[in-house]
This record gives C-alpha cells, sequence and structure tokens, in this order.
C-alpha cells in the first residue's frame, strides 16, 4: 500500500519535472533550433520546426564579425561587480537592521524601499549627466555603481528577512566568545544565510546580465559594449529587417555562461540552515 | 582593459595639442545603424585619405531607430559633445531644430547647392525657413503586387483605391492568399501607411497656412479605405493590426499577399536567390483616389551639425565630401542605399545594378513629407491612436478624424 | 560592548549608494517637475490632472500589474513547491527554471511577437489545430487579448524570479516542524496550510512587493511587442513617460508623472505593510 502510494508520487513527480522544464525550456530550444538553420529556413513561413540542415553559419558570423568574447567578458566583469558591491553594500546594513535593536529601523527600511519605486527611466538623465561629468563614459564602474544602488533595495529587504531568522542564541553565544559584531556577521549570519545570499546573488546578477538602456547610454566604444547592447548591433542589413539566426546564436552563447553562474551558485541554496551546524 | 583605454585618451588629447600647431587634427564622431557599417567606413577611409588630420569615427549601436534617438536626445538634454555630426530621420529635423541643438547650414549649403537634390528631402531638411539637414539617403513608400497573379487574371496594375481593392478581392485566396498587407500596428509606420492614403484622397493633416484641418471628408474616405480593406472587405489577414515592415515582407516574401504597401528595401530581398517570388514581383507609386494625385511618405537620412560639437567646421567638411555625387554612388554600389541627387538616378553604373530605380525615381518625386512641425511625434502618437482604434472596430472614421483634430489641437496648446 | 553609534556605521554604505544613484537624481526629478515653460509652478501636476492618456495608462498598468503578479505568485509558489522536494538532478533543474529570467527581455519580446502571430504564430497554431479554436486568432490585435499575451509574457518571464525568492524560503523552513506535524496526523494539505503559507509570508510579501514594483515599470516587453498598441490599450506609465522625455522632449512634465506614479506606488506599498502588520497581530 505504502510502497504504492510512493510509485504514484514518484510519477507524479517526474509528469511535474518534465512540464516544468519543456515549460521553461521550450522557448529557449527554439532559439538553439533556430541558430543552426540556415538563413532562408528562419524566415520562412510557416515555419520548419526541425532544421532540415544544420548550419553553424550564424555562430561563425556573431563570432567572427562582433567582438563577442569581449562582450561577453564586460557583463560578466559588470554583473559580478554589480553583485558583489550589492551584496557588500546591503548586507552589513541588513544584519544591523535585523539584529542591532537600532532605532527607527522601521523608518530606514521603508526608505530604502522607497528608492525601488522609481521607474527605471528616471534615472537615465541624471546618471548620464553624472557619468559624463566624471568622465566615466565607457569604464565599467558607470555600470556596477548604478546597478548595484538599483538593487540595494532587494538585497537589503531579502537579507533582513533571512537574518531576523537566525536564532538569536547563536549570536549571544558568539557575543561571549569575544566576536566583534563584524566578526558576527563574517563568521556567523552570512555562513547561515547563504540561501538568501545565493539566491539575492542570481537575481542581481542576472538583473544586471540583461539591462540594457544604462548600458547602451553609458557605453559607446564598441569593444566596452556588454551583451544585450551588443545583441542590438547585430544587422539584418536593413533596419527593418531582424536577423534571428543571428540573433538566437547570440543568445544561446550568452546563456551559457548565466546557467553555469546560477549552477555554482544554487548549490548554496540548499545549504545553510537545513544543513550545517545549526538547527532552528 | 583600463590602462588600455586611458592609453588611447593620452593619445589623442597628445594628437590634439600638436594638431593646435598647424591644420587641426581631429576625431568627428557619428552616430549611425550597425546596418551599413562597411559601406561607412570605407566612407570615413576615403575621407581621411583626402584630409589626413581628419578622422572619422562611426559608432554603430543600434539597428533601432528610436534606440538611436534616445542616444541623441541623451547627449543634447545633458548637452554633451560625444557627437560632432548628426545622422537624422527626416522626423527628427524640426524636433532637434526647434531646442536649439542643432547648426542651421545655410550659409554652407545655399538654395544653389541644392538644385540637384529631391526636392521632398530638402523640403523635410527645412524648419522654420532654415536648412539643418543635407540629405544622404531617401526612402519612400510605394505599392509592391505579384506581376504573375495580376498577368494572370489578365488585370493591369491598379492607380485607384477602387481598382486596388477590386483586385484584392478578386486575387485572393485565403487562408494562403491574402489581397493586401500594410504597416497597421500602432507605431510611426501606421501614420506613414495612412498619410499616403490621405494625400492620395486630396486631404493632408495641415494646410499650406499651417492650419489643422485632419477632421475632414477626405480624412474619413482615407480612414474608411483602409477599415473596409481590413473589416469589410477583409483583404488583409487578421493580423494586420500588429504587423510592420517586416511581417508585411515576411508575408509576401513568402507569396501569401498579393499587394504590399513598403519601403523600397524589401524590393531586393524579394528578389534574392531562393526567394519564392524571385521575378513575380512589380512595384508602382501608391495609388490614388480617381482624378487625385499619388503620394508616397518620404522616409529617409541625412546629416546634419550638433550644436555642441568641438569640431564643427571639420564635420561640416565631411558633410559635403559624404553626400557628393561619387560617394552616393559609392554608398549605393556597396549597400544599395538610395541616393539623393536626382543626377544619380539616370546613373548608367546605378541603372545598371539597380534597374527599377527608374520607377523609384517617379515615386521619389512624388514623396512628400510628414507635416515639419516641432511636435510632430505628439501628432503622430495621437494619429497612431485613434487610426488603430478604428481599424479594430473601436472608433468610425468619423470618430476618429475629429478626435484627432480634438486631441491634437488640445496637445499643441499645451506648452 | 559596542556603541549604539557604531551599529549604525553598517547602514553606511547603502546610505551613499542609495544617496548618490538614487536619491540624487529623484530630488532633481522632483525640482524638474515644478518647473514649466514660464517658470515655477504646479503647472505639471494640473495638466496631468486633465490628462486623459495618464488616467488611461495607469488603468493599463494596474490591469498588468495585478494579472500578472497574482499568476505569478501561484505558478511561482507551485514551482518551488515542486524543485524544494529532493529527487536526483534537482540541481539542474533549478537552473533550468531560472533560464527565462535569464534571457534578455527586449530580444525575447521578439520572440514572442512571432508565437503570437496570427497565421503563422505557434500560439495560434496550436489551438487551431487541435480544434480549440475555430479560427486563427490575432492575439495582439484586439485590445483584451493583446493584454493577455502580454501578461502570459511577463508571466513567463518573471515566475523564476518568485520561485526562488519562495524557494529560499522553504528552505529555511525547519524540517522538524513537518515531521511533528506528521506525528500528528495531519496530512500534507493541512501542512501546507497550517506550516508553510504561514512561515512563507514573509518571502511571499517580499515577492510581491519587489515584483509589483517591478511589473508596474514594465518596458522593454510591451515597447516591443505592441508599443502600447492597439488604440493605446496597452500602453503603460513607463512608455508614456519614456515617450513624453524623448519622443515630446519635455522632462518637465515627464518629472511630474514620474512624482505621481510613485505617490500612487507609494500608497499601495503602506496599505500592504498595513495590512501585513494587522495579520502579523492576529497570528
Amino acid at each position: 500500500m505504502n510502497s504504492h502510494k510512493k510509485t504514484t508520487n514518484r510519477i507524479l513527480l517526474i509528469v511535474l519535472v518534465a512540464l516544468i522544464i519543456s515549460y521553461s525550456l521550450a522557448p529557449f530550444l527554439w532559439q538553439v533550433l533556430t541558430s543552426i538553420k540556415p538563413e532562408k529556413e528562419v524566415i520562412s513561413i510557416p515555419p520548419t520546426y526541425l532544421p532540415t540542415k544544420v548550419s553553424f553559419e550564424n555562430y561563425k558570423k556573431v563570432f567572427m564579425e562582433k567582438p563577442f568574447g569581449w562582450w561577453i567578458f564586460n557583463s560578466v566583469l559588470v554583473a559580478m561587480g554589480a553583485t558583489l558591491l550589492a551584496l557588500a553594500a546591503g548586507a552589513p546594513a541588513a544584519y544591523a537592521l535585523a539584529r542591532l535593536r537600532l532605532r527607527g529601523t522601521g523608518v530606514i527600511l521603508k526608505l530604502i524601499l522607497v528608492g525601488a519605486l522609481f521607474p527605471q527611466i528616471v534615472y537615465l538623465l541624471p546618471l548620464f549627466e553624472m557619468v559624463s561629468a566624471l568622465g566615466l563614459m565607457n569604464n565599467p564602474l558607470a555600470l556596477i555603481i548604478p546597478y548595484a544602488a538599483l538593487n540595494v533595495p532587494f538585497v537589503v529587504w531579502i537579507l533582513y528577512s533571512f537574518f531576523r531568522q537566525v536564532p538569536g542564541d547563536l549570536e549571544d553565544a558568539a557575543l561571549v566568545d569575544g566576536f566583534s559584531r563584524t566578526g558576527i556577521l563574517v563568521k556567523i549570519i552570512l555562513p547561515v544565510s547563504a540561501p538568501a545570499l545565493a539566491t539575492t546573488a542570481i537575481l542581481v546578477f542576472i538583473f544586471a546580465w540583461n539591462e540594457f538602456l544604462f548600458a547602451f547610454a553609458f557605453m559607446s566604444r564598441k569593444l566596452a559594449y556588454t551583451v544585450p547592447v551588443g545583441i542590438a548591433t547585430l544587422s539584418g542589413g536593413s533596419p527593418y529587417v531582424i536577423p534571428w539566426g543571428q540573433i538566437a546564436a547570440a543568445i544561446v552563447i550568452t546563456t551559457m555562461p548565466v546557467v553555469i553562474i546560477i549552477l555554482a551558485l544554487q548549490r548554496r541554496i540548499v545549504q545553510g540552515l537545513t544543513a550545517g551546524s545549526v538547527k532552528g | 582593459m583600463n590602462w588600455f583605454f586611458r592609453a588611447i585618451i593620452v593619445l589623442a588629447s597628445a594628437g590634439l595639442i600638436v594638431g593646435c600647431t598647424g591644420e587641426k587634427e581631429a576625431t568627428i564622431t557619428i552616430l549611425i545603424s550597425p546596418d551599413h557599417i562597411k559601406g561607412w567606413k570605407a566612407i570615413g577611409e576615403a575621407f581621411s585619405k583626402k584630409y589626413p588630420n581628419l578622422k572619422v569615427n562611426f559608432e554603430a549601436p543600434s539597428s533601432s531607430t528610436d534606440d538611436r534617438q534616445t542616444k541623441y536626445t541623451t547627449c543634447f538634454l545633458a548637452e554633451d559633445a560625444a557627437y560632432d555630426l548628426v545622422y537624422m530621420d527626416i522626423i527628427w529635423v524640426p524636433k532637434f531644430a526647434s531646442k536649439g541643438w542643432l547648426e542651421p547650414l545655410d550659409d554652407k549649403f545655399p538654395e544653389s547647392a541644392r538644385a540637384d537634390f529631391l526636392p521632398g528631402d530638402i523640403e523635410g531638411s527645412i524648419y522654420k525657413g532654415k536648412i539643418y539637414r543635407v540629405p544622404m539617403q531617401s526612402d519612400a513608400g510605394m505599392l509592391y503586387f505579384r506581376k504573375d497573379l495580376l498577368e494572370k487574371a489578365k488585370l493591369k496594375p491598379p492607380q485607384t483605391f477602387s481598382e486596388l481593392m477590386r483586385a484584392c478581392t478578386k486575387l485572393q485566396k485565403k487562408p494562403d492568399l491574402y489581397g493586401y498587407v500594410f504597416q497597421g500596428k500602432q507605431y510611426e509606420g501606421l501614420v506613414c501607411n495612412f498619410l499616403e492614403i490621405l494625400w492620395g484622397y486630396g486631404g493632408d493633416v495641415f494646410d499650406s497656412d499651417g492650419k489643422l484641418v485632419i477632421n475632414s471628408p477626405e480624412a474619413v474616405k482615407a480612414l474608411g479605405w483602409l477599415v473596409d480593406a481590413v473589416r469589410n472587405y477583409q483583404v488583409c489577414p487578421m493580423g494586420v493590426t500588429t504587423y510592420n515592415e517586416e511581417e508585411c515582407h515576411r508575408t509576401f516574401q513568402e507569396g501569401h499577399a498579393v499587394f504590399m504597401r513598403n519601403w523600397p528595401y524589401a524590393w531586393s530581398m524579394t528578389q534574392q536567390e531562393g526567394s519564392p517570388v524571385k521575378g513575380k514581383v512589380g512595384i508602382v507609386p501608391m495609388v490614388h483616389a480617381a482624378g487625385k494625385k499619388s503620394a508616397a511618405t518620404l522616409g529617409g537620412w541625412g546629416i546634419g551639425i550638433s550644436k555642441f560639437s568641438n569640431n564643427k567646421k571639420e564635420a561640416w567638411k565631411f558633410i559635403e565630401f559624404a553626400t557628393s555625387a561619387p560617394i552616393q554612388k559609392l554608398l549605393h554600389e556597396r549597400e544599395g542605399l538610395i541616393p539623393t541627387r536626382k543626377s544619380l538616378f539616370k546613373d548608367k553604373d546605378i541603372l545598371e545594378k539597380s534597374p527599377h530605380y527608374g520607377k523609384l525615381y517617379k515615386v521619389l518625386l512624388g514623396a512628400r513629407p510628414r507635416p515639419v512641425h516641432e511636435r510632430y511625434t505628439e501628432i503622430s502618437d495621437i494619429m497612431q491612436k485613434h487610426l488603430s482604434a478604428s481599424l479594430i472596430g473601436d472608433e468610425t472614421p468619423r470618430q476618429a478624424a475629429r478626435l484627432m483634430a480634438v486631441e491634437i489641437e488640445v496637445a499643441l496648446g499645451q506648452k | 560592548m559596542d556603541s549604539v553609534l557604531k551599529r549604525y556605521l553598517f547602514l553606511i554604505p547603502v546610505a551613499i549608494l542609495l544617496g548618490l544613484i538614487v536619491f540624487y537624481p529623484v530630488l532633481r526629478c522632483a525640482g524638474l517637475s515644478f518647473t514649466t515653460h514660464d517658470g515655477l509652478g504646479f503647472g505639471n501636476y494640473a495638466r496631468a490632472f486633465g490628462d486623459a492618456r495618464l488616467a488611461a495608462t495607469l488603468w493599463n498598468t494596474t490591469v498588468f500589474t495585478v494579472f500578472s503578479l497574482v499568476l505569478e505568485i501561484i505558478l511561482g509558489l507551485a514551482l518551488a513547491l515542486c524543485i524544494n522536494v529532493s529527487f536526483r538532478g534537482r540541481g539542474i533543474v533549478r537552473a533550468i527554471v531560472l533560464i527565462p529570467w535569464a534571457l534578455p527581455p527586449a530580444v525575447m519580446a521578439l520572440g514572442w511577437t512571432w508565437i503570437f502571430n496570427d497565421v503563422y504564430g505557434v500560439a495560434s497554431d496550436i489551438l487551431y489545430r487541435t480544434g480549440l479554436a475555430s479560427e486563427k486568432i490575432a492575439w495582439l490585435a484586439t485590445p483584451g487579448k493583446a493584454m493577455l499575451s502580454l501578461v502570459i509574457a511577463d508571466v513567463w518571464k518573471t515566475t523564476p524570479f518568485v520561485a526562488i525568492i519562495l524557494l529560499a524560503g522553504l528552505q529555511s523552513i525547519p524540517k522538524s516542524l513537518y515531521e511533528a506535524a506528521a506525528i500528528d496526523g495531519a496530512g500534507p494539505v493541512r501542512r501546507f496550510f497550517m506550516i508553510t503559507l504561514p512561515l512563507l509570508r514573509p518571502h511571499l510579501l517580499l515577492a510581491v512587493l519587489f515584483r509589483g514594483i517591478q511589473a508596474f515599470g514594465v518596458f522593454d516587453l510591451i515597447w516591443v511587442m505592441t508599443r502600447g498598441g492597439p488604440a493605446g490599450s496597452t500602453e503603460t506609465i513607463s512608455l508614456y513617460i519614456y515617450r513624453i522625455i524623448y519622443g515630446y522632449l519635455n522632462p518637465g512634465y515627464a518629472a511630474a508623472l514620474t512624482i505621481i506614479a510613485f505617490l500612487i506606488l507609494l500608497a499601495v506599498a503602506v496599505i500592504i505593510s498595513i495590512l501585513n502588520r494587522r495579520q502579523h497581530e492576529l497570528a
């Protein structure tokens, strides 16, 4: 009876997982297929589902004619920089707000949230003026700092909610052991909050990876572009023609680093509170 | 990477200082579309050969016209000198000029020098009596048709709206073959399509005194014809109200439409090797009402000089060079761009490469710029909304024409 | 012991970042909103109150935000529960789940445009072939369906965002609680409502808050797919503000609309937080 139930559960799970995978992956697979189709087949109507002939022409075009390696490098640099900066700034603040019983915690938290309430488009012009006045055009910092700042409210709030769940006796024990507050944050709170950190890191990283508006405005030298701006330079030979094949190839190439980062970070999500030293 | 950029900056500034002693060394920057970057680079090299102390830096960040407009606008609003030259769509001219962001070019580009250019391109470069851009590339809407299908049915290419509609209803075999495709999505292209019909009925948005005349019987008839095509005779695919140029071109190229309104770019693609309609396509000027004249919406690009540029003199040298007949010819040869000089449409080499230019020339001569108004973008947005509402059946053409007039009036009253 | 003042030092990096990059531009924007062609004043705000297009865009934005949010939270929760179960290859599945969030939005929006194409789009083709629709559907051609298409595209893209936040929340619920409840004879459904949902509430709140803000500011997706059409029925506040700045070159009026949009969001956030506190007190 019990084993029978287990089997049905198992099957149900497999079906669900299969559903999830196809839901998430189908459009991406479509990109893969499009990227290896010869140009004519890409725009045929009705669309051919499987390519009749496999061609790597699009990949060659994207890599040979465009400095795609540079763009990926820039994107990784910018996204990593922004993620680290946002976490480095956000984690201490979240810790102080969650654990140090500051006066005005509620107000400060809300003030930080207010920073997230404006559409991004508002920042473009003032930031452009700053970037241009400071001579930061084409400098990765012109993207790293704004991306981090735009994500800091999110980082603080999510870390705040996790830090609050860390049992207080842990901290007290550490204080008795002579840890400083910074020591407690780095040595105890952060390791225990690995799932929250990994989650936040992934989400901030992807935001920075995909951002177009600022990157387009602040990066004018071709070698300084990030991936989304690079994709915008792909051309079908006329403003009205969309180079589907090349865009698909570019997407396939540029999704890989993201998948690798996610795979590396998501392992952390299962650790933390449930694994390791602490039990709730 | 940083040291690399720093080194470039140091080298560049060193060059500037050295240059000051003699003929000025300068790099002038222009923002263009990546679509024809190779041809442009060739022009840049030729230019540097002629003026060894001058260099042109082509920034080609995006195929999207809106993206580039945003980039130019951001720089202008911040009074940034990043771009010396402004490569402008025809509808940007009044907007940028009214803000004082462009250098007037009248003394450098006097009327005598404009004679060889297509009249519409010149008209669209002038704002309040001053000229701000030298036309570089022309563009105008036209009617593509399937020669083979018309011949089989023993039909002549249509000239009037009713002939076009009749041919559509007669030839279409849905769902594999539709009569007519046009740019019906709510965006700038829809206004371009509508204006051609409005002009073809003898109407306009503003009259010659600048009075708003969009709420006219002609406008109701013009919009009525378009609504008929979509809703009553149903000669268009249902989703035509979501189509832009690319959707139209794909439908037509794969042989699913008899007629298509589009820009000249689509021609060479329909004639490519492997195109299902290769050799079966004809072009005519857009149709018109009986007794009226046909008109095409003018697109096209030209080069102006930014008010904030530090290299205005050098920038002009490039404009003069790039818009000259031999260079326009070169750009046509390399990239298939349409010249703006009338003389080039009689050029033997050009006619050999592009035999359809004889017909295209007629279209271009009859092409008209969209309303030259500093608030054109607002006007166009209002038109787009009500044209779209009419095409999906939310407003009758009569209502749409009235609402357009009212809302444009209100918008222009706002400062 | 550390001094109280020292504790506030932890806030300094955030204060600098936000002050410089967020609050300075926002204050400039507020200042700009009082600048009109005839000098300083409330002219821009007065104009906004008579602006029918503003009212329409705010309505469209609200509809889009509410529908997207509800679907995303439901789907995101379901997704999170699935990938929280341990099975072989879970790591890979988790990475795959995140792919929609990782694809560049402007490019995917182009892809969706073709998916929703009337004659040759997959969305129309499948429904037609399976007989669910009697004729091909022009998804983006009518206001209701266009909005629905946008919501679908947005939900597909952002569900992973919700799912991963909730997943991290699920991971922090102690297993012992479930074990205790199981011993007490609580079934899976009961356990979900007794343990999972209440303990997940802070994370649900986070997801709602930040996804709500993002959805309210949606731009790329709609700009590419419909440009706000048909008949302006999908124009959102961000699109309108973008057009006023870069199309109509009127930053002052755009600034006023930004402040108005901000005040609306602020009011909603305050209401949510009050409701949340009341719930908290009840619990």
